[in-house]
């Protein structure tokens, strides 16, 4: 009894100062814990539609039955080798580069022989609507669909030449963006096989 | 790593510039820009918040809350830090540094409030960016946003002298002037891409 | 009743936070690319600054003054991150379309301003009536802004196109410079029509309007 009295007493004495930190302690603890209950009702749906949309992008440009990420050098990039029953069909990679506002982040599914299969725009929210966000269109991006290593962005050209694709009208800058991060997808893919090489492992 | 670092730079003062591009702090940029040496002091501090700011939010993130399964509570204990922050320099500066306190003190409160401050520390992770890389986007973002104070308070000088239609003075004529500023802004685009 | 209608009303013209006010400019700025990300921005806030009005009134015996800031600063944040936190999960394209703005409501000054202001000093009803008014008031000014932009910048509205096939679009609306500019023309209007009613036309972004105001030694600059 006493020991309360004599917590009371110093409470009081000090309230001033103790009050203001136990409320602000009270707060604190009350949101924090009404956060991580939103967090364990919102989460795994929140994870999923990642995941699905990933696997949604990544099943439309190249088929598969699995996809097996592995380790590259290039911290903001994944590759994935698709599998079907035990055979390769390809990789799928995904890179990004600065464009006109912002990053632009890409999918590439290439084949065994390191042909672009497909190209896809992940993000582009930063590009200009109307301009640079046009680069999002099947118009443009179907362009890559069979080329290969160190592909080309070229102005106002009626028909591009091998290995050359024309840019968006009045959005050079996002066009050599998207270009930039499928060459740096075609490389880490590149990349990869000499890693193989080197290491003896097919 | 030379190229990242210029690359971050430029972004920060002309092609993502905090104010004119990203649209961050506006309030701080119409308030604080009347005058040059207002504008100036104004975005020293608030540089000098964005540098400490994720010093002490990268790691708080990236060594604590990520492997806790926290990376919930970010922005809570992010403008958390920020407030504290804020009022630690306060109270630092005016004991110890009474002629910058003096200078820089009045525009500290402010900072909180800044959304500049809680976005760049937010925004390190969603570019992915390491510590290094943080700090120095930072500090880049930090002198953007000085710049933009800088050249519109030179602006607004003259624009205060100048003849202006009646039902644009104020605010109007300062909004319209700045969206000129940042057409010019708009030039540097694909700068070190 | 009648009292507790013009809390409601208020936000919505005669204290209009966007444009008698001038809180929330980042915001109205940079979300405004079209209309609909205008609602999206408008509702978020409008959660949050429901949420926080209601809980900052219901504590405002209990929040001692030496840390109300703080204090409001956590609540404050602890809605944005729950509202965060369902966007994501169940309006995901909204969600990439508001991108870093979402988590910034928490220093929106319009819901600190609203919580300094307005929700310290009353009763529960009028702080959800203030929010709600509030919250229309932000979200009708900000969906206004992004038609105008839309509709100009890339002649559609919502999405569907109006004058697309025939005026070509003017992309500079969608701009940074844009966004500045129709702002620009807009106070200018609502001065216009606020100096009609017999009212102070918004002059300056002071800091009357900042929620820091009384802690700032730049207001007694500006006085």
């Amino acid at each position: 009894m006493n020991l309360l009295n004599k917590i009371k007493s110093f409470y009081n004495k000090y309230t001033d100062i103790l009050r203001p930190m136990f409320v602000l302690t009270i707060i604190c603890l009350v949101t924090a814990a009404a956060l991580s209950v939103t967090n364990m009702l919102t989460a795994t749906r929140i994870e999923n539609l990642a995941n699905q949309n990933k696997n949604r992008e990544m099943s439309a440009l190249l088929p598969a039955q699995n996809y097996r990420e592995v380790a590259v050098s290039n911290k903001n990039s994944q590759l994935f080798l698709a599998q079907d029953e035990s055979n390769f069909v390809g990789y799928v990679v995904t890179a990004s580069a600065k464009g006109y506002g912002g990053d632009i982040n890409i999918m590439a599914a290439i084949n065994p022989d390191k042909k672009i299969i497909g190209v896809s725009i992940l993000s582009a929210a930063d590009e200009t609507p109307g301009l640079g966000a046009n680069v999002t269109k099947p118009e443009f991006y179907s362009q890559f669909a069979g080329l290969s290593a160190n592909i080309t962005a070229i102005k106002n050209t009626a028909n591009p030449a091998n290995n050359e694709i024309k840019t968006v009208t009045g959005a050079t800058i996002s066009s050599k963006a998207v270009t930039k991060a499928v060459n740096q997808a075609l490389q880490i893919v590149e990349e990869y096989e000499k890693s193989l090489n080197t290491e003896g492992v097919q | 790593m030379t190229t990242t670092i210029v690359s971050i730079l430029l972004a920060g003062l002309l092609t993502e510039n905090m104010v004119l591009s990203k649209f961050l702090g506006i309030c701080p940029f119409l308030g604080t820009s009347k005058k040059f040496d207002t504008a100036f002091s104004m975005s020293l501090a608030v540089t000098a918040v964005m540098v400490i700011a994720t010093a002490v939010t990268y790691p708080l993130y990236a060594f604590v809350l990520l492997p806790l399964n926290l990376a919930y509570l970010q922005t809570i204990v992010f403008i958390l830090v920020i407030a504290a922050l804020v009022q630690f320099l306060e109270t630092v500066l005016k004991k110890y540094a009474k002629p910058i306190y003096e200078s820089l003190g009045i525009y500290l409160p402010l900072i909180t409030t800044n959304c500049a401050v809680l976005g760049i520390t937010l925004l390190n992770f969603t570019k992915g960016y390491n510590f290094f890389e943080s700090i120095i986007n930072a500090l880049s973002a930090g002198l953007g946003f000085m710049l933009a104070l800088v050249i519109f308070a030179g602006i607004r000088q003259k624009v205060d002298e100048s003849d202006i239609p009646e039902g644009l003075k104020g605010l109007p004529i300062t909004l319209i002037a700045a969206s000129i500023v940042s057409l010019s802004f708009l030039g540097f685009a694909g700068i070190g891409g | 009743m009648k009292k507790h209608f013009s809390y409601l009303t208020n936000g919505i013209i005669k204290e209009n936070p966007v444009l008698r006010l001038v809180l929330g400019t980042c915001p109205t700025l940079a979300v405004t690319t079209a209309a609909v990300n205008g609602i999206g921005m408008g509702v978020a806030a409008t959660l949050v600054l429901l949420g926080s009005n209601i809980a900052i009134s219901a504590l405002r015996k209990f929040i001692p003054d030496k840390v109300r800031i703080p204090a409001y600063i956590t609540i404050i944040a602890g809605f944005v991150t729950i509202v965060q936190m369902l966007v994501k999960a169940f309006l995901p394209t909204i969600d990439a379309s508001l991108g870093i703005f979402l988590p910034l409501i928490v220093v929106n000054c319009i819901i600190l301003g609203r919580a300094e202001m307005f929700a310290s000093k009353n009763s529960i009803l009028p702080s959800v009536l203030d929010a709600i008014g509030m919250g229309i008031g932000f979200t009708a000014t900000l969906t206004l802004m992004g038609s105008i932009r839309e509709l100009i910048g890339a002649g559609t509205l919502f999405g569907f196109p109006i004058t697309q096939q025939f005026i070509s679009p003017m992309v500079i609306m969608l701009l940074p410079p844009g966004g500045f500019f129709v702002f620009g023309i807009l106070v200018a209007l609502s001065n216009k029509l606020a100096t009609k009613a017999g009212k102070e036309p918004v002059k300056n972004l002071g800091c009357s309007s900042c929620p820091m105001a009384s802690s700032c030694a730049n207001k007694k600059e500006a006085e």
